[in-house]
């Protein structure tokens, strides 16, 4: 017979040990203030008084009824076990706690909880990213220094051209024909190579999206750095289409065409063009699986600017309903949205990383409107995806853009179509050098998106899976909340000054990365001989100086 | 060489009129130093010419002659080096004190990385110029002075040198500073006068105009320079301060602010962002929208959660088990607050036997969800019930003038009476037999059941007000249609006193339990065998192995089609009298030899019985009324197809003592709001969540207390407000308080304007009363 006090136990109950971060409590430190679990975004922790029993094992001197049993009652914070309430690993607890009496800590162990995500049928989603902090990127060494071989440059000293193209640059001659025929010329954009990539007002809070661009306004307008960012499916403020600073966006196109209806409507009274138009086919962090802003993010601004009812899911599939082929999409998409801005607004094709893309990019090149191809790479990162797709879909970016551009170099035509990289930039911090190396490979240049929510607006995640609760729009930042109470949180004016400072950051390494390399007037762009890693398998794929 | 007036004059060709090289020359320079410190030195472009006097001060050094590079390189403090004409690259280059004057003009370098010293240029410099100069503290700022202009990237890393550059016949008038001047420039002053190109290093620098102090430093100093090239008919020209400008090094501070730009965050926002929209970006599809940054611990409408004192919202377990919905928490509140009559007075207001059902009979449903289970055993409920035996009748309300017929005074029938009669509705019960009771009167064991209290209710219950007793009247259809018309409503709670049969062979040989455990409770028990097996084998089962074991068996069999349903004390009486239980098992026939299984097997008995249940027998009732299969079909409030027509208890459904109790006063409850115009209301709570309960406040006893105060401080009052305190005492910003209310109660509430949603309260609370919401 089972006891009625007893302790029930379900396949999914879980201790302590089994959970991927664990509380650290200090009693003895802890004001029992209540700002901790205030703050906790997943009411993972709460006040637990505990029942300690005092046991007297005295043999002699006891009194005959004595039970020589007392109780003491303790209280302290405690974290919860059950799949909903697990920590998470943030940390929110430790920035409002006064005495550092509490911190979340990775359990070094075996956390069982990993077999418990898939609850209620569903498998397990989530925000942020693969959780896997391997960087090629960061292994790639800048191994040409030119000293007293080349005329030496000096980052603090000399000027350097840091911009590059973004657009179909026609061979000279045709250039040149065209011109004295009065032909069309494929629009071009000098921009600053490190691109703030998609991510739409939707899956980013209002501040979080206003003062990314606020940033991108003062860089440009202020610092005369021509950085632009990338808005992701969604659309964008009917004021900001029609403002100056339009300019500093490249629009994205999608499957689910959210937001497209306002932008088309704003066209007339737009001051400026975008700085181009990205055709979202998909995504590196969730290669093959669409785009999704569930359900309790569509708040009423978000269903505003998205043209679609509140509270909804607002699903983007996997693939394009109406296209069939990279031929049809070409025509279909891309002279669409050339000709919408008369011809004047680059359009480019943003893929995943896949071994088709070199497929993709020979249908690019031959047709007149594709103005680049930007590839994302499997280490991208995502407001909610299923972790099977976050983690073991897609192609790394390395080698899938170096492919890519020899395969343009065979063809003579390297200096044409751009590439861009996306795609665990700066997963590990090195957004430059991982950027530049990209570049090094044969990139135009580089888009990012988690580095800059890192960087600018102080998100929480990592690739030790702390955080990355995105997709449910609790994020304890606010940067990807559409809970006014949690994305007041930010201030736009903070994230813009951070995203100026991130930038002026990025040109300074940059120059201290192409002044060894004696380069100050162009981007080395394919100048792979500069570049070594110290993996022979690596360097045999990549077609780069192995070294150790 | 020669010398005249203590003056050396060297010449750099040999005799031959070939040149020296500069290592030769350099040779005779230092042998001559040895001798003199005027020395005329006519080079022929030597270089490094100048530096390295190693000994005393005072050194005079005129070149005449072509000027090799590096004139004065190394040079010491207290010598002066002249050049009548012009000089080459490096002039002054690593000087560490020296004055070195060129006439004319000085090539590319001059002044590279010198520390200390002076160099006068009467001319124009090339690219370079004091780039790498360096002061030391510890003695006077290295000084470079230009009559003319300077070529580019002038003054790189420049640390805290001083140069002038007074822009007299410039090489290009339009730019007397040349390109992108003072990159990397962390110290000094740089004069200049005259137009400029404007590209210097602003990150590095900034064009300002020299203060007093500056002023005062060049304009006391200018015609030294001016004596010193020769060329003193400058100096009024030089002289107009408004012509002059600086360039001066910006601090490290002033630095980080020139690499973010120059216009701060908050200004570009009003001044540019703002304006681009005329106002903010949002407005438009977010009109209101206040978007301005909050912190992190908030209060008020900033909380995504609020705290609610739900007091009273759930149902203790105890009291949504209970069919009666005996609210036990309050009861054992009351004692607590040592209000004991009162106490007893509500449990009789719910039932008017505490002591024989709670107390004796029932198997206490309430108690199996007790939460105090959590910390060591649950209440004890009978003892609570026994202590109600001795109670007054709860006071009546004066007959209104209502009449309801009920028809049997079992357990439903006279709850239903009694809960009608205390509100003053007059009820009338037509009971079959001559006693009331029913099943409890005339089943039940007495040894489930001591008399004596049993008596002791019944005769409590004679005394209530406005009930009528017509006992020993079997209701008729005829009668039936009476009441329709003499009573508002009429409630059937005539039980279930048919049993039920299985029409097997020799079933005519097998007595019903219910036969059997009315003759015994009669007096005339009938007569039964050695052997006994009884087919059914529950709780009722159980009652009649134990008395066939009192009246004779000596062994009692109990089978059964399933696994046997009886539990708790019944079964435990029957065990311990040496019953056993035997399944699955299936009758095929009774015979005398006993009772002939499925498969052959004969269990042999003297008598066989049979409990599986009865089944009501209601020919009084009209056909009108629907049934469904024998018992009488009903709503939430137990009434039947005709709206006045009710049916409580066994008629309703099987169940035991207490759920015929529990439907009793459902009924009453419904009548009675008919009866006074109300809206009556089903019990609707949710009982409450355990793990809202925070136990560990109370110590375990293990084992329940031996009187109803000590199970009063046992009960953990789930979901109603112990008045603990707590959540005053642990809210971390003194947001909750007490308030007394105006009928003398008392309520805990939270300030909006305090509470920063910690949910300690929640935490906290014994009873789990506060609750958060999502706000």
């Amino acid at each position: 017979m089972v006891a009625v006090s007893s302790i029930p136990s379900s396949p999914s109950d879980l201790t302590y040990a089994d959970l991927p971060w664990l509380i650290e409590h200090r009693e003895d430190r802890c004001a029992v203030c209540g700002k901790c679990t205030a703050v906790c975004p997943v009411q993972a922790i709460q006040l637990t008084y505990r029942r300690q029993r005092i046991v007297g094992l005295g043999m002699l001197g006891k009194a005959k009824n004595d039970p020589s049993v007392n109780y003491r009652t303790l209280y302290g914070i405690k974290q919860k076990t059950d799949v909903a309430h697990r920590c998470i690993g943030c940390g929110m607890c430790s920035m409002v706690c006064p005495n550092e009496a509490i911190r979340p800590m990775p359990n070094p162990n075996d956390p069982r909880l990993r077999f418990h995500m898939n609850q209620a049928g569903d498998a397990w989603k989530r925000g942020g990213r693969r959780n896997d902090r391997d960087s090629l990127l960061d292994k790639i060494i800048f191994t040409r220094i030119s000293m007293l071989t080349d005329p030496a440059l000096d980052a603090g000293r000399h000027e350097f051209f840091l911009n590059t193209i973004l657009g179909r640059i026609l061979p000279p001659e045709e250039f040149l024909q065209r011109r004295a025929k009065g032909e069309w010329i494929p629009p071009t954009r000098e921009i600053f190579p490190f691109i703030i990539g998609s991510m739409s007002f939707g899956a980013l809070s209002p501040n979080m999206w206003l003062g990314l661009l606020q940033g991108v306004a003062y860089l440009n307008e202020v610092l005369k750095i021509p950085v632009v960012m990338a808005t992701g499916e969604g659309g964008c403020p009917p004021w900001v289409l029609k403002s100056p600073f339009l300019k500093y966006i490249i629009l994205q196109i999608a499957s689910g065409y959210f937001g497209w209806d306002e932008i088309i409507r704003a066209i007339p009274e737009m001051q400026c063009d975008p700085a181009a138009i990205e055709i979202k086919y998909g995504q590196g962090a969730k290669p093959g699986d669409g785009g999704l802003l569930m359900w309790f993010k569509v708040s009423k601004l978000i269903a505003r600017l998205r043209g679609v009812p509140e509270g909804v899911d607002l699903p983007s599939p996997p693939v394009h309903q109406t296209l069939y082929s990279i031929e049809e999409s070409v025509m279909k998409m891309i002279q669409t949205m050339s000709m919408a801005w008369g011809f004047r607004v680059p359009v480019y094709p943003k893929i995943s990383g896949t071994t088709s893309a070199k497929a993709v990019l020979n249908n690019l090149v031959r047709n007149p409107y594709a103005s680049g191809m930007l590839i994302d790479g499997m280490d991208g990162g995502t407001g909610a995806a299923y972790n099977v797709s976050m983690d073991s879909m897609g192609h790394p970016i390395a080698s899938n853009i170096r492919e890519c551009y020899l395969d343009l170099v065979a063809q003579g035509r390297e200096n044409e179509i751009p590439l861009f990289a996306a795609g665990g930039m700066g997963k590990n911090g090195n957004i430059a050098q991982n950027g530049m190396a990209l570049i090094l490979l044969g990139a135009s240049g580089v888009h990012m998106g988690k580095y800059i929510m890192q960087a600018a607006a102080g998100c929480l995640g990592s690739e030790r899976n702390r955080c990355n609760v995105c997709n449910i729009g609790l994020c304890p930042k606010g940067i990807t909340s559409q809970n006014p109470k949690l994305y007041r949180r930010l201030d736009p004016d903070q994230v813009a000054q951070r995203v100026v400072e991130v930038f002026t950051s990025i040109r300074t390494e940059m120059k201290k990365i192409m002044a060894p390399l004696g380069r100050s007037q162009s981007l080395p762009i394919g100048m792979s001989d500069a570049i070594g890693i110290n993996d022979a398998a690596a360097a045999e794929r990549l077609k780069i100086r192995y070294i150790c | 060489m020669s010398e005249t007036n203590n003056t050396i004059v060297i010449k750099g060709l040999n005799e031959n009129g070939q040149r020296i090289s500069s290592q030769e020359f350099e040779k005779l320079v230092q042998e001559a130093a040895e001798r003199s410190q005027n020395l005329i030195l006519h080079t022929y472009g030597q270089h490094n010419v100048g530096g390295r006097l190693l000994k005393g001060t005072g050194y005079r050094i005129v070149l005449k002659g072509p000027v090799g590079q590096r004139l004065g390189c190394m040079a010491r403090p207290g010598v002066t080096v002249v050049s009548e004409g012009s000089a080459s690259n490096d002039v002054g280059y690593l000087n560490i004190g020296a004055d070195i004057i060129v006439k004319g003009d000085a090539g590319d370098g001059v002044c590279n990385a010198m520390a200390q010293g002076r160099v006068m240029i009467g001319g124009s410099i090339g690219a370079r110029g004091l780039t790498m100069s360096k002061w030391n503290p510890e003695y006077a700022r290295p000084e470079l002075w230009v009559l003319g202009s300077v070529g580019d990237i002038f003054a790189e890393f420049n640390c805290g040198g001083i140069g002038v550059v007074c822009g007299i016949n410039p090489k290009n008038a339009e730019n007397v500073m040349g390109y992108r001047p003072c990159v990397g420039m962390v110290g000094g002053w740089i004069f200049y006068r005259g137009k400029t190109d404007g590209s210097f290093s602003k990150g590095d620098v900034k064009d300002t105009v020299p203060n007093d102090e500056q002023w005062q430093w060049l304009i006391s100093r200018l015609p030294e320079f001016l004596e010193a090239i020769g060329q003193p008919q400058h100096l009024a020209t030089l002289s107009n301060r408004d012509e002059w400008r600086m360039l001066i090094a910006l601090t490290p501070q002033e630095k980080t602010l020139s690499n973010l730009g120059s216009m701060p965050m908050q200004d570009f926002r009003a001044r540019v962002w703002e304006a681009a929209f005329g106002g903010d970006p949002l407005r438009d599809i977010a009109p209101g929208l206040d978007r301005s940054p909050i912190g992190l611990i908030v209060t008020g409408e900033l909380r995504r959660r609020v705290p609610y004192w739900a007091n009273r919202a759930n149902a203790a377990p105890c009291t949504f088990y209970c069919p009666t919905h005996i609210p036990t928490v309050e009861r054992l509140r009351l004692i607590r607050e040592g209000k004991i009559e009162e106490s007893y007075e509500l449990t009789l207001r719910y039932t008017p036997f505490p002591a024989s059902v709670c107390g004796a009979i029932c198997p206490n449903l309430c108690m199996e969800q007790c939460s105090r289970q959590g910390v060591d055993a649950s209440i004890d409920i009978a003892m609570l019930g026994r202590a109600v035996l001795d109670a007054k009748l709860p006071p009546a309300k004066p007959n209104i003038g209502n009449k309801v017929a009920i028809i049997g005074g079992g357990p439903a029938g006279m709850n239903a009476a009694w809960q009608l009669a205390q509100e003053g509705i007059e009820a009338h019960i037509y009971e079959k037999e001559e006693k009331l009771g029913g099943k409890i009167e005339q089943v039940i064991p007495w040894e489930r059941l001591n008399i004596a209290i049993w008596q002791k209710e019944l005769e409590r219950f004679l005394r209530m007000p406005n009930i009528v007793l017509h006992l020993g009247h079997a209701v008729t259809q005829e009668d039936f249609e009476q009441f329709l018309k003499e009573y508002e409503y009429v409630i059937v709670a005539a039980g279930a006193h048919e049993p039920r049969r299985i029409p097997f062979p020799g079933s005519e040989r097998v007595i019903t339990a219910l036969d059997f455990l009315k003759s015994v409770k009669s007096g005339k028990p009938m007569q039964i065998g050695r052997r006994v097996v009884i087919i059914g084998a529950g709780n009722v089962g159980c009652d009649v192995a134990c008395e066939a074991y009192r009246h004779g068996a000596e062994q009692v069999i109990l089978v059964d089609i399933q696994k046997p349903l009886a539990f708790g004390k019944e079964r435990e009486a029957a065990e311990k009298l040496g019953a056993v239980f035997r399944w699955p098992v299936t009758t095929k026939e009774v015979t005398d030899e006993g009772l002939v299984l499925a498969d052959g097997e004969v269990i042999p008995a003297d008598t066989v019985m049979i409990s599986i249940g009865d089944v009501p027998a209601l020919p009084f009732l009209p056909d009108t009324v629907e049934r469904f299969r024998g018992w009488i079909k009903t709503d939430e409030a137990g009434r039947t197809s005709d709206s006045r027509i009710f049916a409580i208890g066994d008629v309703e459904k099987p169940g035991l003592i207490t759920h015929a109790l529990g439907a009793g006063k459902r009924t009453a409850e419904c009548i009675i709001a008919l009866l006074t115009g109300k809206e009556w209301q089903p019990f609707k709570q949710q009982v409450i969540d355990k793990k809202a309960l925070t136990t560990a406040h109370y110590c375990p006893t293990h084992g329940s207390g031996s009187s109803v105060t000590d199970e009063a401080d046992r009960c953990l009052s789930c979901g109603s407000c112990r008045d603990c305190h707590l959540c005053e005492t642990i809210c971390p910003t003194k947001a909750i308080s007490r308030k007394i209310l105006p009928d003398g109660g008392y309520e805990y509430v939270s300030d909006d304007s305090k509470c920063i949603a910690c949910g300690f309260c929640a935490d906290t609370c014994p009873c789990g009363i506060w609750v958060m919401k999502q706000a």
